[in-house]
């Protein structure tokens, strides 16, 4: 839960804002509306009903506001645009069409954030809230500068507790470097108005709008209040059975929870599929809910059934029950069942023992980041954490846990890293989740550094290992990329480059990026990511140039061939597998080399029956068989039994003709197929051998990417498909 | 089942990686275990009055082995097919043709379980055929006076997985025996089985060998089994193909030996991604495959049961789109929109591609960093196992271990840009090295990708520390930490195996076979209480009488001070007495204090604002009016403080 909010935004539509200065193109308005319109966007964005938005004109035509209205002098062309509330796509739509400059030069300024103030101060009533005023002009318009004015606007905005955010197009900035060449003088003075202001606020912000329109590609975090997982006894030994065990009472809070970029929904745009005339995608598809409908998800059951056609049938759901699958084997499970297979746990956060850092690896990390603290105000728990914290440190030991977050969950193991605060001054463990027996597979790799030969022999010089010329170059390479000094820091001082705290999520932001642009612009086109999105997918171009002769170097030494498409797949005139032995298997066979393909042993036949082929007609006979073999498979399924063999079958074939360079005869054999199977020859409906195994198995016809001499194009394929 | 509650709210990224995870399992699996049934593998172990001697023959060890192996892929590989062939028996099987002469298209192979997903009839038949006491009732371990043709056992095999696992990507014949030369001095046999291993080879099929060695008897391999084998062609550049015998003896038994050496090469390696390119350098690009070595096993979710039939029956579900008018909706109709201000926004098809376009897949290193600047608190999910591959480069291998060399030597990592797939997001990563295997590390040499937070995965926590322990305090916690070092100092998760999944898997096994609920198991995670209390306890005792004299001597000097600084604040400014007793409960309450509110029943002073304060600072729902609030407050300390 956020705070509630309440921000009023004074902007200046005055006349001299549709004019563009200092060389942009855009007038001063646009100029200062991406900055409000980001905003904004945002606060639409988050969804809150709490976060409220007002928004004032300033150098209106018109005149619209309480004090005016009620006959005060000062307060023309002053109007509320929209009052406090919470804001929506359709007052977002209103306010597009308000925001348009003026033919007035009046309007004062002061007089705007008097309004704005009595708006929040009706709205928030005595109630907890933030609340802020925004201020965007030019400074064209002279504004009431007399110092009685300013300080009981101070005042009262201190009184109030509001923000003053007063950002002005080209005002003067020296934090920020910025300074107008032949200012004129009303706006040099409004703008020494303005400092005055803000320094008598006691929370107030005065900037230039070079910089604040800058900084908006910078993204904003979301900021998540701190969330307490656990908040209890970490135990070392069992307090219940003895006295001596140390118990500890601890807090616990996330400290890393990936956050999930925005989630979209499935709709489906009605309009699109309205009548025949409109198959085409429509390009300006309207928002706003006009064409798009929500999509409902409706789930039907079916089971085999051997009496019914195609060998299921649809049940219904009220007849169904819940269980599990135990291999094949699936078991119905009753209510009381289920409370049996939760294991029974307690919430517990205990000691199991220690380990050295040496012992540890990083990579055995199974998830996100957990921070444990002491109970704060408890002081024997603060002293006795500390305590074991600064042992940990200095024995660079961690411990390992089991941590059961509340009754009934599971237990977990996790391992508590030491932080003793020296480099931020608050310390605390950390927890990271490690891996069960179960979670780890054994892979088995060769070693990296040296090569065993088959009769066992250890090589160290190998064209799969480096030479000392190549080690070398690889140490000069990674020692010139170093980046633990090629960033800076405020000041200026050489820090550590791309550390976490700058790298943004870029699928997030550029996500929220385009769709507040389309919200607010929905004609315009969404334009490339923000540069800053992507500072981190190339390596910073002035530490390559540095490393220019270390890279060449090293790309000399590697000698790396890369393998042209073509050869990647085995070759016409391959090399005769042999066995560990070498024993050559096709002299066994030589006498009777196959010549005919069984059912049975189809793969094989058909390989070797390629593999030693010296002519056509022996292939387009291998062919043939293997067709017929494939059509008889499909022909004698029950159901769908054999299709999987079927398709295998094919999928060699297929394999093997691309090889060699024959792809016309498989296309050939894949059209006849076609037909046979959708006219129903092959005893009955076989439709699903044909979409869900031949097209969705990827077994289609062999297009010309695939093997040169095919002549089908990718189009071709698509059509074939349907 | 609800299976945790946080588990139940996935975000969209995380299904999207499920089915990540789902596609890396289509490639499936199917393992065909041959064992040799011959006399000397049926005959028992020599008697011994040792505990841990061996008490089962070959045969009984490599069923039990197979029946372990059986129950562990029904957890961790549910969609993978196992099947058992025996060969050597007097018997003959194969399917719905029995015969116990040699009428049999295969004499003297007895295809126990079919190639297939185990059922749980399965592992039902398999446990009475191992059992201590089981009789072998059907008297299929029954060896044969003729041994049985390997040429017939490789045919058999082939059949079986042409059949079953027509489409699977691995299939794998475990053959388990004790003979290295099952066709001495008869050429033809010989040839002929070399040429049914050749029709497997074509097949897709590798064949593993566990030969068991006996008495000191050497297997040689080379005697026939060189003829059938081959090398792995998925295997990488440089493995050996080095075959380790089972033995009993050095204090493991042969079935633990055999365990031990099936599992090593039980999970099939399934590339996560394959010949992915790794850019060292503008103008520097190896090809690496990418594995997940470390994958977080969870139950299977529930599934639907229809019962209408003899048998409990699996129903499939197919789901539907509709819009609002009930019509179907084709999957090429629906589009994704997101809801801004109460409305949709919507990108044209187009748009929404080039939206998650961040580059095309794969590695590319920024630069280099000492290991010391990854921040332990650094971690959001598991990392992915890279290792070379020469398919696409040549050369990748002796680079990719130039790189490792390096990082290992200088303790350094690369930082890296990584998008493991077209489409995927991208996201940082840090290469780090792995060393070889040795007691300690059970991991695989080679390098990690090691996935970093971006600035939007970090939570801030407000933390301001209490009191600092003292040394005196920070030395005694010393003893204990050493004291309590784990077996062999380190975490060695085999010795963990996960309780609630194991107590899942154990209850669905208990159902499916109608068994009686089984007793609950041993939990590895549950700290060895007695020990730590044997070790340390008295030490404790001390340590614990130490910290609270320190923790009262601290909060009488904190007293004090409070004291010090209530008379301070007094002389230079009057202030009504009666403020700080009336000062109204926060936020920032301890327990004790907290509690002393609700006796003094002073909490309902507090502002909504503050009590929702209070709430969310616990973790607790922060909805409902202030009467609510306050009753949740209340419930809290009652069950906390």
């Amino acid at each position: 839960m956020a705070d509630k909010e309440a921000v009023v935004y004074i902007i200046d539509v005055g006349e001299s804002m549709a004019d563009c200065h200092n060389g942009r193109v855009e007038s001063d308005l646009d100029f200062s509306m991406r900055y409000v319109w980001d905003k904004i966007s945002t606060t639409v964005a988050a969804n809150r009903k709490t976060w409220t938005v007002g928004v004032v004109g300033l150098g209106t035509d018109e005149t619209d506001n309480p004090p005016h209205h009620e006959g005060l002098q000062g307060y023309h062309h002053i109007s509320i645009l929209q009052e406090i509330s919470a804001i929506s796509m359709s007052s977002l739509r209103d306010l597009r069409g308000k925001i348009q400059p003026s033919s007035t030069s009046g309007g004062d300024a002061i007089s705007a954030i008097v309004v704005a103030s009595n708006m929040i101060e009706v709205y928030t009533k005595k109630l907890k809230y933030n609340r802020k005023i925004f201020l965007v002009t030019n400074g064209d318009i002279p504004v009431d500068d007399t110092e009685e004015s300013i300080e009981d606007v101070a005042n009262r905005l201190n009184e109030l507790g509001i923000e003053l955010v007063v950002i002005g197009v080209d005002f003067d900035d020296p934090d920020y470097g910025f300074k107008e060449e032949d200012k004129h003088a009303i706006k040099a003075h409004n703008e020494a108005t303005f400092q005055n202001l803000v320094g008598k606020c006691n929370n107030a912000v005065y900037g230039t709008m070079a910089q604040a329109v800058e900084e908006l590609s910078i993204p904003r975090l979301k900021s998540v209040r701190p969330f307490k997982a656990y908040d209890g006894l970490l135990t070392l030994g069992d307090p219940e059975k003895y006295e001596n065990a140390l118990t500890i009472y601890v807090e616990r809070y996330f400290k890393t929870k990936r956050a999930p970029p925005p989630s979209g929904s499935i709709v489906v745009n009605r309009s699109e599929f309205a009548g025949p005339s409109q198959l085409t995608q429509d390009e300006d598809v309207e928002m706003g809910g006009t064409g798009l409908s929500g999509v409902q998800q409706v789930r039907n059951y079916k089971v085999n059934d051997p009496d019914a056609p195609g060998g299921k049938r649809d049940v219904e759901f009220s007849d169904l029950e819940k269980g599990y699958q135990y291999g094949r084997t699936v078991v119905p499970f009753s209510e009381s069942d289920f409370s049996v297979i939760k294991l029974e746990t307690k919430k517990q956060f205990s000691i199991v023992g220690f380990v050295p850092f040496s012992s540890y690896d990083p990579f055995l990390n199974m998830g996100e980041t957990g921070i444990v603290v002491a109970q704060r105000q408890n002081d024997e728990s603060e002293l006795a954490l500390s305590a074991l914290i600064r042992a940990l440190h200095e024995l660079e030991s961690y411990a390992v846990a089991r941590y059961v977050q509340k009754d009934g969950n599971q237990p977990q193991l996790f391992l508590l890293k030491p932080n003793p605060g020296i480099d931020d001054s608050f310390e605390c463990l950390y927890d990271v989740p490690l891996p069960f027996a179960e979670d780890v597979r054994t892979y088995q790799f060769p070693p990296l550094d040296k090569v065993l030969t088959v009769t066992g022999h250890v090589l160290r010089e190998h064209r799969l290992l480096p030479t000392d010329d190549l080690n070398r170059a690889m140490s000069d390479y990674v020692d010139a990329m170093d980046l633990s000094k090629f960033g800076a820091d405020d000041e200026g001082n050489p820090a550590e480059y791309a550390p976490i705290d700058e790298s943004y999520n870029p699928v997030i932001h550029r996500m929220n990026q385009a769709i507040r642009t389309r919200a607010v612009h929905p004609d315009e086109p969404i334009g490339p990511p923000a540069e800053i999105l992507l500072r981190f997918s190339k390596p910073p171009p002035k530490l390559l140039d540095k490393a220019k002769s270390e890279i060449q170097s090293l790309i000399e030494l590697a000698d790396i061939k890369k393998v042209p498409a073509k050869a990647k797949g085995k070759r016409y005139k391959k090399d005769t597998v042999k066995p560990l032995s070498g024993l050559d298997i096709d002299a066994l066979l030589g006498n009777n080399p196959r010549k005919t393909i069984s059912k049975d042993n189809a793969i094989p036949e058909f390989k070797q029956a390629l593999a030693t082929a010296s002519d056509d007609a022996t292939v387009e006979s291998a062919v043939k068989q293997m067709g017929e073999i494939v059509k008889k498979l499909i022909q004698e399924s029950f159901a769908d039994l054999q299709y999987p063999r079927a398709a295998e079958n094919l999928r060699v074939m297929r394999e093997e003709l691309i090889n060699i360079e024959m792809p016309a005869l498989y296309n050939k054999f894949l059209t006849s197929l076609k037909s046979n199977i959708l006219s129903g020859a092959l005893d009955g409906d076989r439709r699903e051998m044909w979409f869900k195994h031949i097209i969705g198995g990827k077994l289609s016809l062999i297009t010309s990417d695939e093997s040169e001499v095919s002549g089908v194009t990718s189009d071709v394929v698509n059509e074939f498909a349907r | 089942m609800a299976w945790g509650g946080d588990e139940d709210r996935r975000s969209e990224e995380e299904q999207e990686e499920e089915l990540d995870e789902a596609d890396y399992k289509t490639q499936k699996d199917a393992v065909l275990f041959a064992i040799d049934v011959s006399s000397s593998m049926l005959q028992p172990p020599p008697a011994s009055t040792e505990k841990r001697a061996d008490k089962d023959s070959a045969v009984t060890a490599a069923l039990k082995c197979a029946y372990q192996i059986m129950q562990q892929r029904i957890i961790a590989q549910p969609k993978d097919m196992m099947g058992i062939l025996l060969f050597g028996t007097e018997k003959s099987k194969f399917r719905d043709e029995t015969s116990s002469r040699s009428g049999s298209g295969y004499p003297h192979c007895y295809l126990l379980t079919d190639l297939d997903v185990p059922a749980a009839e399965d592992v039902k038949r398999l446990k009475e055929l191992v059992e201590e006491d089981g009789d072998d009732l059907e008297e299929i371990l029954v060896p044969s006076t003729e041994p049985a043709l390997m040429s017939n056992v490789l045919f058999c095999a082939n059949q079986v997985f042409t059949t079953n696992a027509a489409n699977f990507g691995s299939r794998r014949l475990f053959i388990i025996t004790d003979n290295d030369s099952p066709h001495a001095g008869d050429k033809n046999a010989k040839s002929s089985a070399a040429v049914r291993a050749k029709d497997l080879y074509d097949l897709g099929v590798v064949i593993e060998l566990f030969p068991i060695s006996r008495g000191g008897k050497k297997f040689d391999v080379a005697k026939f089994y060189d003829d059938i084998i081959y090398r792995d062609p998925a295997a990488e550049a440089g493995v050996s193909d080095e075959v380790k015998a089972s033995k009993s003896g050095d204090g493991l038994t042969l079935l633990n030996s055999l365990i031990s050496n099936i599992n090593s090469k039980q999970t099939p390696k399934r590339a996560y991604f394959s010949n992915l390119g790794f850019e060292l350098a503008p103008g520097l690009t190896i090809s690496v495959n990418g594995y997940i070595p470390l994958h977080r096993q969870t139950p299977a979710r529930t599934c639907y049961v229809w019962l209408g039939g003899e048998q409990a029956q699996l129903a499939q579900s197919e789901t539907t789109k509709i819009d609002g008018s009930a019509r179907t909706v084709e999957k090429s109709e629906v589009r994704k929109a997101y809801k801004f201000g109460g409305e949709y926004i919507y990108f044209n098809p187009e748009e929404a591609k080039d939206l998650k376009k961040m580059g095309g897949k794969g590695l590319r290193i920024i630069g280099f960093k000492p290991l010391s600047q990854l921040p332990m608190w650094a971690s959001v999910k598991k990392s992915i196992f890279i290792f070379p591959s020469e398919q696409d480069y040549v050369g990748s291998t002796r680079v990719f271990s130039a790189l490792w060399q390096k990082l290992m030597k200088d303790q350094k990592m690369g930082l890296a840009w990584f998008i493991a797939r077209d489409n995927a997001n991208p996201i940082l990563v840090a290469v780090l090295p792995s060393q070889p295997p040795d007691e300690t590390h059970f991991l695989p040499a080679g390098l990690w990708l090691f996935p970093l937070p971006f600035a939007d995965d970090v939570r801030s926590v407000d933390i301001t520390n209490g009191p600092r322990a003292t040394d005196d305090l920070t030395d005694g916690m010393r003893e204990v930490v050493k004291l309590l070092q784990l077996p062999k100092g380190f975490y060695n998760p085999a010795k963990y195996p996960n309780p609630s999944l194991q107590w899942h898997y154990r209850i669905v096994q208990a159902m499916a076979l109608e068994e009686d609920i089984p007793e609950r198991p041993e939990d590895a995670t549950v700290p060895k209480y007695k020990q730590m209390e044997k070790r340390v306890g008295e030490y404790l005792a001390g340590w614990k009488a130490e910290l609270a004299v320190k923790a009262k001597g601290l909060m009488q000097s904190k007293a004090t001070k409070r004291e010090f600084d209530d008379d301070a604040d007094e002389r230079p400014v009057k202030r009504s007495k009666s403020a700080p007793a009336a000062k109204k409960p926060s936020g920032s309450m301890n327990n004790a204090q907290l509690k002393a509110a609700i006796e003094q029943d002073t909490l309902k002073k507090l502002t909504v604002a503050e009590l929702k304060d209070l709430l969310a600072s616990k973790g607790i729902s922060t909805t409902g009016k202030k009467a609510d609030l306050l009753e949740k407050v209340e419930q809290w300390v009652e069950e906390n403080a």
